[in-house]
């Protein structure tokens, strides 16, 4: 499968969807992607059952306050230094490249990279959904662990951070981070093509494009039924966002959490007040008080109007919204992964509601 | 118990803020809780009150509004929060009423808690006074009555089941056909009232709280309940006596009227310890009551009503009623006979038992005793069909003749001489007319065709038709006398 310049607002609408609310700002990277598109340089992604097995595969993303990558435009070498220096640590060659999460940004911009690396590009990533932490993703649940980890900030900066738990790599990079750019480009060690399908999500970029092609089939301002039908999801409620707080949840380590918050709207059609808990993502959503939906389904908030995702940065009072469903990727509703994403990994008191 | 009255107590007046759900301020309030988060199951008419402080933009202050909705629960309290508009609306929208307070939610927790105990404890303490105080010895009407006026303050009556006080006095009126626990309201106070039970309402005990005491008118009717039991073990004990000397009696008067010889000397002993005389001359009486009248409960009143009229009589429960007589040491006199009827006839009006009274002639001696007692029990019968006279029947106004052309007259005897004459008055010829005027005749065809104006032959016919149709031998005085009488009874119409 190539991914041409017609795809690409179809892969947008569909990464965006799946960041959850969170995931970073898709417009930089859909813009990088189509200027490569359009020069005729279409990215082919294939299945994981299409590499040879011993192909070794890099996940690669941007990692950090993805607002500041909008701010801080890459340079350009970034990515380029981070898979060099997990190339170079683990002695392995790159084949190939894939996203460590298809929700967001993420989900369009390693494309781009392994393009202008010259890599394959798998149809796989380690999130299935948008994530807020490296010590959430698959392979970490798996127990294959993330060290060792390259990251590479626009200033110049690659550091390796080559052993420990997942914890640790999750709080030494936050603490680079914090002390540098505010983003970096971030590579794992290579892990072969063969044994993807017991760590991996796979086929989530074909899948995040199929979604993206429905919603936008589906038009502006789509009825209920067809936006369900659309998204092979739920429709939980569509009104007015009435409130929207934030403050900061709480910290680990001495460090301040993240940002949490809440939003509200009425539903307009019986009045049913819907209310979204979020971090980096909308996480919980309560109607009338009971939970109706939790991570790891994916909530997404789309401005009622444009169908346009709104993340959770952006969300604001008085905007007319379709708060959303989506189904979670299967390999979270495996109960030996399901509380590295289920709502108390996020702090919050509170069974997966709507599992199967 | 209502949450308002809670708000009202002077902590929470002062340091309680109602922050949204104002259309629930009257949902009932039963309990209150408290619990360390916003995670607990409330149950119904609970007022929760969350201890530890909570962020206002919990997002389990919501899901605790919607556990209280759901499960019935009356109000959230929150320490020290601002909750967000989010929840306020939530608590509006699901009018669970949402609480806040800068006090401390402990204290406020159990100056609610000993609000809702009070009437628990005022009603513990009324209930063990009242046990105490009526114990468990049989109490008549009138001493539980002086017990509960002093225990509660109040007036207190108890009534008969017309209402009507057996001790005590209340001005309110007790509804007698809902035989359950009342409660009504005055102009300024509260009439409560406890049936006593037997099969249905045999007494009512009610209580009339006026000014402060009303305010106590939830914590009175178990009290009432017990002293209504106390009544009721009372009624049954009474009961008990009554019926077994009821029976007894009913027994030997049973006894008395089988008695075709002269009394052996057991059955004189037994009726010297009942108090009768079988010597001297007797006057019966018979009262007929009807089937719902209880008379074994009312011999007392019969009693009454008699002595209250100057008429000593020996008065038993027997058959629908009750059978008495009037014993005199001398044959008395035509006056003293009708003085006695005239005082039984008021009597009997007294009474107001929708019954029948029948009096007998004077009798002398046990035998006498019995023909006395037949003869008022005829006139009583008879009686139930006469309006006329107030339903008394005395025999000696009647003679025997006229009680037995009465007999024609009653109810059960009209059908069945109409049965007996039907097959006559289906066939063709005056064979009705025929066979009375026959049987006044007796039985002479000649003097029958004069009175009919018809052939001697003719009467002939149909006298065989008439023997032939009903069946009967006209010789035979039995029949003749039924046929005569049943014949009469047609006719006269």
């Amino acid at each position: 499968m190539r991914i041409t310049a017609g795809d690409v607002a179809a892969l947008e609408r569909g990464v965006a969807l799946l960041g959850s609310g969170g995931g970073g700002d898709t417009v930089t990277a859909a813009v990088l992607l189509r200027r490569l598109t359009e020069g005729g340089r279409e990215p082919e992604v294939s299945a994981i059952g299409e590499l040879a097995p011993d192909a070794r595969v890099v996940p690669v993303g941007v990692v950090g306050a993805t607002a500041a990558f909008t701010e801080k435009l890459p340079g350009g070498d970034e990515f380029a230094a981070a898979v060099a220096a997990v190339e170079r640590w683990t002695g392995e060659r790159a084949d190939a490249l894939m996203s460590i999460e298809i929700g967001g940004l993420n989900g369009l911009l390693p494309l781009v990279v392994a393009e202008q690396l010259g890599l394959a590009y798998a149809d796989a990533d380690l999130s299935g959904r948008g994530l807020p932490r490296l010590d959430q993703f698959s392979v970490a649940a798996t127990g294959r662990g993330i060290a060792p980890a390259a990251l590479a900030e626009p200033g110049g900066q690659v550091v390796v951070l080559a052993a420990g738990s997942d914890a640790v790599i999750e709080r030494g990079t936050r603490a680079f981070l914090a002390g540098s750019g505010g983003w970096a480009a971030f590579a794992l060690a290579p892990l072969p093509a063969g044994e993807l399908a017991a760590c991996a999500v796979p086929g989530t970029t074909s899948g995040a494009l199929a979604l993206g092609r429905r919603v936008l089939a589906a038009g502006e301002s789509p009825g209920r039924a067809a936006l369900e039908a659309a998204l092979a999801g739920s429709v939980l409620a569509r009104g007015r966002v009435l409130e929207v707080t934030r403050h900061v949840g709480p910290g680990q380590h001495g460090s301040p959490g993240f940002g949490r918050g809440s939003v509200t709207l009425a539903d307009h059609r019986d009045g049913a007040l819907l209310r979204l808990e979020m971090e980096n993502e909308y996480l919980l959503a309560l109607r009338d008080g009971a939970p109706v939906a939790s991570t790891p389904d994916v909530l997404s908030v789309l401005d009622h109007r444009t169908g346009v995702p709104v993340s959770c940065d952006a969300i604001r009072a008085g905007v007319e919204v379709d708060v959303v469903r989506l189904a979670a990727a299967p390999f979270w509703t495996d109960p030996r992964w399901l509380p590295v994403v289920r709502p108390r990994a996020y702090g919050i008191d509170c069974d997966p509601v709507g599992l199967p | 118990m209502s949450l308002r009255r809670v708000l009202a107590l002077p902590g929470w007046a002062a340091h309680v803020r109602l922050l949204a759900g104002a259309a629930g301020l009257d949902r009932p309030l039963a309990t209150v809780q408290a619990t360390l988060d916003a995670s607990r199951a409330p149950e119904a008419g609970e007022l929760t009150v969350v201890v530890r402080p909570v962020a206002g933009t919990d997002w389990r202050i919501d899901a605790l509004l919607r556990r209280c909705a759901d499960a019935g629960a009356t109000a959230v309290l929150l320490p020290a929060a601002a909750p967000l508009t989010a929840s306020r609306l939530l608590a509006d929208r699901l009018a669970v009423p949402l609480l806040g307070t800068d006090a401390s939610p402990l204290d406020l927790l159990v100056e609610a808690r000993l609000l809702l105990a009070a009437p628990e404890l005022d009603r513990a303490d009324l209930l063990l006074a009242t046990h105490r105080a009526l114990g468990d010895r049989l109490r008549p009407p009138e001493e539980v009555v002086a017990v509960l006026r002093r225990l509660l303050r109040s007036p207190v009556a108890v009534l008969d089941d017309r209402g009507v006080p057996l001790a005590g006095e209340v001005t309110g009126r007790v509804r007698l056909d809902e035989p359950v626990p009342q409660r009504t309201e005055l102009d300024d106070g509260v009439l409560v009232a406890h049936p006593v039970l037997l099969q249905r309402p045999a007494l009512w005990l009610a209580a009339e709280l006026r000014g402060t005491e009303a305010a106590r008118a939830d914590v009175v009717p178990p009290a009432l309940a017990v002293a209504a039991g106390v009544l009721q073990r009372w009624l049954l004990a009474n009961r008990l006596e009554l019926e077994r000397d009821a029976r007894s009696r009913t027994a030997l008067l049973g006894d008395l009227l089988r008695l075709d010889t002269e009394p052996g000397a057991d059955l004189r002993r037994r009726v010297a310890d009942a108090g009768w005389r079988l010597g001297g001359w007797h006057v019966g009486l018979h009262i007929g009551a009807p089937a719902a009248v209880d008379t074994v409960a009312r011999t007392q009143d019969v009693v009454r009503a008699l002595r209250a009229e100057d008429v000593e009589a020996v008065v038993v429960e027997h058959g629908d009623g009750w059978t008495g007589w009037v014993t005199f040491d001398h044959e008395p006199t035509a006056a003293r006979v009708r003085s006695l009827a005239t005082r039984l006839q008021a009597a009997h009006r007294t009474l107001r038992l929708g019954a029948h009274m029948g009096v007998g002639r004077p009798h002398a001696r046990p035998d006498g005793l019995a023909a006395t007692v037949a003869e008022a029990r005829d006139a009583a019968r008879l009686a139930a069909t006469r309006p006329e006279t107030g339903h008394f029947l005395h025999v000696d106004q009647l003679g025997m003749a006229q009680l037995l052309l009465e007999w024609t007259r009653t109810d059960t005897f009209e059908p069945a001489a109409r049965a007996l004459i039907a097959p006559l008055l289906d066939a063709p010829g005056d064979l009705v007319r025929t066979l009375a005027a026959y049987l006044d005749a007796e039985s002479s065809l000649a003097e029958t065709a004069t009175v009919l104006g018809v052939h001697r032959n003719t009467v002939a016919a149909r006298v065989a038709r008439i023997s032939q149709l009903l069946g009967v031998d006209l010789s035979r005085p039995d029949e003749r006398l039924a046929l005569h009488l049943a014949s009469r009874a047609v006719t006269l119409e």
